[in-house]
């Protein structure tokens, strides 16, 4: 495992995160946005785990966060969820752009 | 070995990752959302986090994912939408997030530079190790998550059951 | 650590009231513990106690500020009465405001980077559930969608870098990194410098500055009136003291890198603020324009990092947070009577002399009139930048104010004009008529005598 460089690593993590990125700017669904966030938040655990295992492999902080991160994320989801089906109740849609009561 | 695993993985993390935003099908999305997460639960065991990957694919995998599927399935959403904004809008995410990109991946070139400890310790992502830690230095982010949870299920009931359906 | 336990205690009495049938009892008893709270919050005072290995340090900074959201959510209860009691989601509500009130005061408290994270997520999770908490009014799904996106997004950013500066650090606590810091503080590695600004992009989303300030007028406009008046105050106070506490403590030495990134941030929000609130027409956009504005004012108080930058941000804050609270119990009663637009309120002044006579004062407080306690809070905040050369800073900041002196009289003379066909009549609640006579006790007071508060510090 030593072989391979952090930098590679962190490139992959980076890759998610803007993946996760362009998702939410260009997608319209909002079941596909809720997941390009999980997408960013998973590229951060990446990143913790890395820095974690290379440079810090004394101690567990960035496992913990890691964990932190993961449970915190499963409750957002579950709260957006909920917000969703109401919207879909009202909308009776799910698209971004269908929702536009509010302008400037 | 484990460095050809790895490229292999990051491939196809990266490529699922992406099929997961240009999808254009929701369902579609979910599922390769799922394989993404196993090549990131491979990730962790390489990077000597086994526990961790464990609770990723049960949390993400197991709870998360098949609550997506559920909505899509109860809602009936499976519709292909017309998958794009606006060309600006796109235009917009691309520069900026590629300007982004280009300074962290220049930022990232340093971190070989960083001193890379090589200690290593089999037990450290198990399961025993972690629980001591848990308990004794995280107790009170522990404790304040149990906080969390409760809002958030407190919430996600209030936003989920009917006006007034519940009331005395 | 007691305030905490008392403060979730008010959420967890609200779910049993609904299991055990005392919901008739559960306003009082809100309001009960939360002043157990605020006397909790009094007896904390200058322990500096750090809990459980350092995770939560109440040091009087936090202290101060905890009890700044403490009276604000107080106040909070006692303007909301009517919209609380009765209502069949009161246990709900209740429950939910006081366990944001306790993520806010980890807010105010952490020392641990993960407490950060967690006071964040608590307290934004609660937002979007309150923000669509009105379920058959679209605006307010679309409000608690859109707060939920931006603030997930902005989340990603602030964990990102998070994750920056543990890999250069190595540690998660606020002691560890500022001695690090200040031990290698001439050659720490990029990744550290990207983490520093993504976290600082990821509070900006959170405090609502520019140019991440978008989701507010929309978020604050479609949620439910109660809940805008509670964003609008503890959620950004919450916001700016993890902001200061942060930034003053681990990034100081390495200012001169961040501060005019930060600086040009406040600076097109108090523009962009000021110039947008100009040409609303509807009083609950102006206000949150208006917000967009302050926070470029507070954010102010971050670039110029000194000494007094404390006590600069107490003193705006809570000046700020009690004439918001104020301000918002005519916004909510005007939602009541279904007519947000400023024009409705032609004729106010005659039938409600009260009200009319301390919304008046508010509004020059916030405006920054002196002797009242925005004035002090503005001054202490703009010295603080000119000593520490951010000249253009200052004047730009004297710029927008004095355009905010326009929009918040625009409001003021509404009141005072004779009656339309279309006023409307408003009628403000014995609880509602106390929270205005403390709001204008307070503001006359802390302008008066602004030590009440800076010496707390």
């Amino acid at each position: 495992m030593s072989e391979i460089p952090l930098s590679h690593i962190l490139f992959v993590s980076t890759a998610l995160f803007f993946i996760g990125m362009y998702g939410m700017f260009t997608r319209r669904n909002m079941i596909t946005m809720l997941m390009s966030i999980e997408l960013m938040l998973n590229s951060v655990n990446i990143n913790f785990i890395a820095f974690n295992k290379y440079l810090f492999p004394g101690n567990l902080d960035g496992l913990f966060f890691t964990i932190f991160i993961i449970t915190i994320a499963a409750a957002e989801a579950a709260v957006a969820i909920a917000i969703i089906i109401n919207l879909y109740r009202n909308h009776k849609s799910i698209d971004v752009e269908e929702a536009d009561a509010l302008k400037h | 070995m484990s460095q050809y695993l790895f490229y292999i993985l990051s491939l196809l993390t990266a490529f699922s990752a992406m099929m997961v935003v240009f999808s254009r099908k929701p369902v579609y999305s979910v599922l390769y959302m799922i394989f993404c997460f196993f090549t990131i639960a491979g990730h962790y065991i390489l990077l000597n986090a086994q526990f961790l990957a464990a609770v990723h694919v049960i949390v993400y995998s197991g709870a998360i994912m098949v609550l997506f599927l559920y909505v899509i399935m109860m809602l009936n959403l499976n519709k292909e939408s017309e998958p794009h904004k606006s060309n600006i809008a796109k235009t917009a995410a691309v520069v900026s997030g590629g300007l982004l990109l280009m300074v962290l991946v220049s930022v990232f070139k340093s971190a070989d530079g960083l001193a890379i400890n090589p200690a290593f310790d089999s037990q450290i992502g198990m399961v025993e190790v972690l629980g001591m830690v848990l308990y004794e230095k995280y107790l009170l982010p522990f404790e304040v998550s149990a906080l969390l949870f409760l809002t958030a299920m407190i919430g996600a009931t209030m936003l989920g059951k009917k006006e007034g359906g519940a009331q005395s | 650590m007691n305030i905490l336990i008392a403060i979730t205690a008010v959420g967890v009495l609200a779910m049993l009231s609904e299991i055990l049938n005392f919901r008739r009892f559960l306003y009082p008893i809100s309001l009960f513990v939360m002043l157990v709270a605020l006397a909790l919050t009094g007896m904390e005072w200058s322990h500096g106690v750090r809990y459980f290995n350092d995770m939560l340090y109440m040091d009087n900074y936090a202290v101060v500020f905890t009890g700044i959201m403490v009276v604000t959510t107080l106040l909070w209860f006692m303007m909301n009465e009517n919209f609380l009691n009765g209502n069949p989601r009161q246990a709900d509500f209740t429950a939910i405001i006081s366990f944001a009130l306790g993520g806010a005061m980890v807010m105010a408290g952490f020392s641990d980077l993960i407490m950060l994270f967690l006071g964040v997520e608590i307290l934004s999770i609660s937002m979007y559930v309150l923000a669509a908490s009105n379920k058959s009014e679209p605006r307010s799904n679309e409000a608690g969608f859109k707060y939920f996106l931006m603030g997930a997004f902005a989340s990603g950013f602030l964990l990102f870098g998070i994750a920056l500066v543990y890999g250069a650090t190595g540690s998660f606590n606020l002691r560890e990194i500022s001695e690090f810091v200040s031990e290698n503080n001439t050659d720490m590695s990029a990744i550290f410098y990207g983490g520093v600004l993504m976290i600082a992009a990821g509070l900006a989303f959170k405090v609502a500055a520019a140019p991440f300030h978008f989701w507010a007028p929309d978020v604050y406009e479609g949620s439910p009136t109660p809940f805008t008046a509670f964003m609008s105050t503890v959620v950004k106070t919450a916001a700016f003291a993890a902001f200061l506490r942060l930034f003053s403590t681990c990034f100081s030495e390495v200012s001169t890198w961040w501060s005019p990134v930060l600086a040009i941030m406040s600076a097109l929000s108090m523009l962009v603020g000021s110039i947008m609130a100009l040409r609303q027409t509807s009083l609950k956009r102006l206000l949150a324009w208006s917000g967009v504005a302050n926070a470029g004012y507070m954010l102010m108080a971050v670039v110029s990092l000194n000494e007094y930058s404390d006590t600069a941000l107490v003193l705006y804050a809570a000046a700020y947070s009690i004439a918001s609270i104020g301000i918002f119990t005519l916004v909510s009663n005007m939602t009541n009577a279904g007519n947000e637009e400023i024009s409705s309120l032609h004729g106010f002044s005659k039938v409600n002399r009260f009200p009319a006579l301390v919304i008046t004062v508010l509004m020059f407080s916030i405006a920054g009139i002196p002797p009242l306690a925005g004035f002090f809070g503005k001054y202490a905040i703009f010295a603080g930048a000119l000593k520490d050369g951010f000249v253009w800073l200052a004047v730009v900041a004297v710029l927008s104010s004095a355009i905010s002196v326009f929009y918040y009289l625009k409001v003021v003379v509404a009141m005072f004009q004779p009656a339309g066909r279309e006023a409307v009549q408003l009628e403000f609640n014995p609880g509602q008529s106390l929270v205005l006579g403390l709001v204008l006790v307070l503001v006359v007071v802390l302008g008066l005598v602004p030590a009440l508060i800076t010496t707390l510090i």
